[in-house]
């Protein structure tokens, strides 16, 4: 355990109020550098977020979050993964629902919590005991082959972002093909394209994220 | 055992099962920091024999033995629960009971197990800690498990839950774990075969696990709670 590790116990019974949504991703694709894009969005719109990290052997994502000054630090959990990125998000998530348990019981009139799992791989997918949705993040940078792996989370997911475009011409990626592959593999269900550090397409995915799980935004 | 109670009891002891312990290493993951070198089969199997023995058996196991013959009684529970917690020297140790314990809780209670809602809600309310041992013998009592294969099943779960923390630390292969686990599992069953007096009361005795509990707490980089 560490210091942002969730109290050792558990918050009073309490309903689910918040949403709670996932988001997963190969290492580096741009998970955190996504929520870093979307949480200044979601104040602008006066939604109240908090975040729970799965970081696999740091809570490195957890602090860097807490030190953006883009959200208050005890909005932050960090969830150990005990070396199984895709156990504590689908075969026994339990831990991360304690954590939701514990922000949603912590701050009354919380809309939403973001579930970040650690880097994975592209057969990494969410339980929906966990969340009411969830985004898959790639990247162009991981090669432009990846939709064609047809990896479960790129498959399976309810929004594919596929980050780092504005990459794509230094790293030798036909963007267009990739993308048309992607929309290929997953029979039409939603894709964005986004560039976090270039804030191409955030406010895309905050709309996405709002009609899916928060219709009254 | 009839063929109800053996299913429960793989049901429970099943990985399929959420508990949220797969996240625990019960101080194993500081096992390296502690001896300075890399822990092998033997160390991992001396290690996890010591908890068997003179935690475990001494003290977690006899709070769930009488939690379970508390059948319900929760302020009678809640009595054995901080008497437990109060027992533990490692703190690493004693808040990841609570926090494995609280991960039980949370999913008997989204499983409607009864008695589940309200230990959580005094637990929740600071009137007890929710130590595992408690936990387990609250609700596996109240899911039908009986007393010794409540007690076995928490046994085997620390023993293989120990071994696949050893393997997924890269330890130990699976093969080998396998090889470990007999001796183990033997050693179960002999702290098992040890009656729980009605007034027993936990008193476990593990340094060397507590200091290489302590010692995992302060690694830079850790896989597990604790």
């Amino acid at each position: 355990m560490n210091d942002l590790s969730p109290s050792r116990q558990p918050v009073p019974p309490h309903p689910a109020n918040a949403a709670r949504i996932g988001i997963g991703g190969p290492v580096g694709s741009g998970k955190t550098a996504l929520i870093e894009a979307l949480l200044p969005v979601f104040q602008r719109r006066g939604i109240s977020v908090a975040v729970v990290t799965n970081d696999l052997v740091t809570a490195e994502d957890a602090e860097r979050l807490r030190r953006s000054g883009i959200i208050d630090p005890a909005r932050v959990l960090a969830v150990e993964a005990g070396a199984c990125p895709h156990t504590v998000i689908r075969e026994d998530p339990t831990l991360n629902i304690l954590a939701a348990d514990e922000l949603d019981a912590r701050f009354p009139g919380l809309e939403l919590v973001i579930i970040e799992s650690g880097g994975d791989n592209l057969a990494s997918t969410f339980s929906l005991d966990l969340v009411d949705w969830w985004i898959f993040v790639i990247d162009v940078a991981g090669g432009g082959d990846i939709p064609r792996k047809r990896g479960p989370g790129v498959l399976q997911c309810d929004l594919l972002v596929v980050n780092k475009v504005d990459l794509a011409p230094h790293v030798g990626v036909d963007l267009d093909a990739m993308l048309e592959e992607a929309r290929a593999v997953r029979g039409g269900s939603p894709l964005l394209a986004t560039a976090c550090r270039a804030g191409i397409n955030i406010e895309a995915v905050a709309d996405a994220i709002c009609a899916a799980v928060l219709i009254r935004r | 055992m009839d063929a109800s109670a053996l299913l429960l009891a793989l049901r429970f002891g099943d990985t399929a099962f959420p508990s949220g312990g797969f996240a625990f290493s019960q101080g194993l993951e500081g096992l390296g920091a502690v001896s300075g070198a890399r822990p092998d089969t033997d160390a991992i199997a001396g290690f996890l024999t010591e908890q068997v023995r003179h935690r475990w058996g001494s003290a977690e196991r006899v709070t769930l033995v009488q939690c379970h013959r508390g059948d319900g009684d929760l302020d009678a529970i809640a009595a054995l629960d901080h008497d437990l917690d109060l027992s533990s020297f490692s703190e690493p140790l004693r808040l990841g009971a609570r926090r494995n314990g609280a991960a039980l809780l949370a999913t008997h209670l989204r499983l409607g197990t009864p008695g589940a809602a309200a230990y959580r809600a005094r637990v929740a309310d600071g009137a007890a800690p929710g130590t595992l041992a408690a936990v387990q013998g609250l609700l596996w009592r109240a899911s039908g498990l009986d007393e010794a294969s409540a007690a076995l099943l928490a046994g085997y779960q620390l023993v293989t839950g120990g071994l696949t923390a050893a393997t997924r630390l890269g330890l130990i292969g699976a093969l080998g774990a396998q090889q470990a686990m007999p001796a183990l599992l033997a050693t179960v069953a002999a702290v098992c075969a040890e009656p729980v007096a009605s007034d027993a009361e936990p008193v476990g005795f593990s340094p060397f696990s507590d200091i290489a509990a302590a010692r995992q707490a302060r690694l830079p980089l850790r896989l597990f709670s604790n």
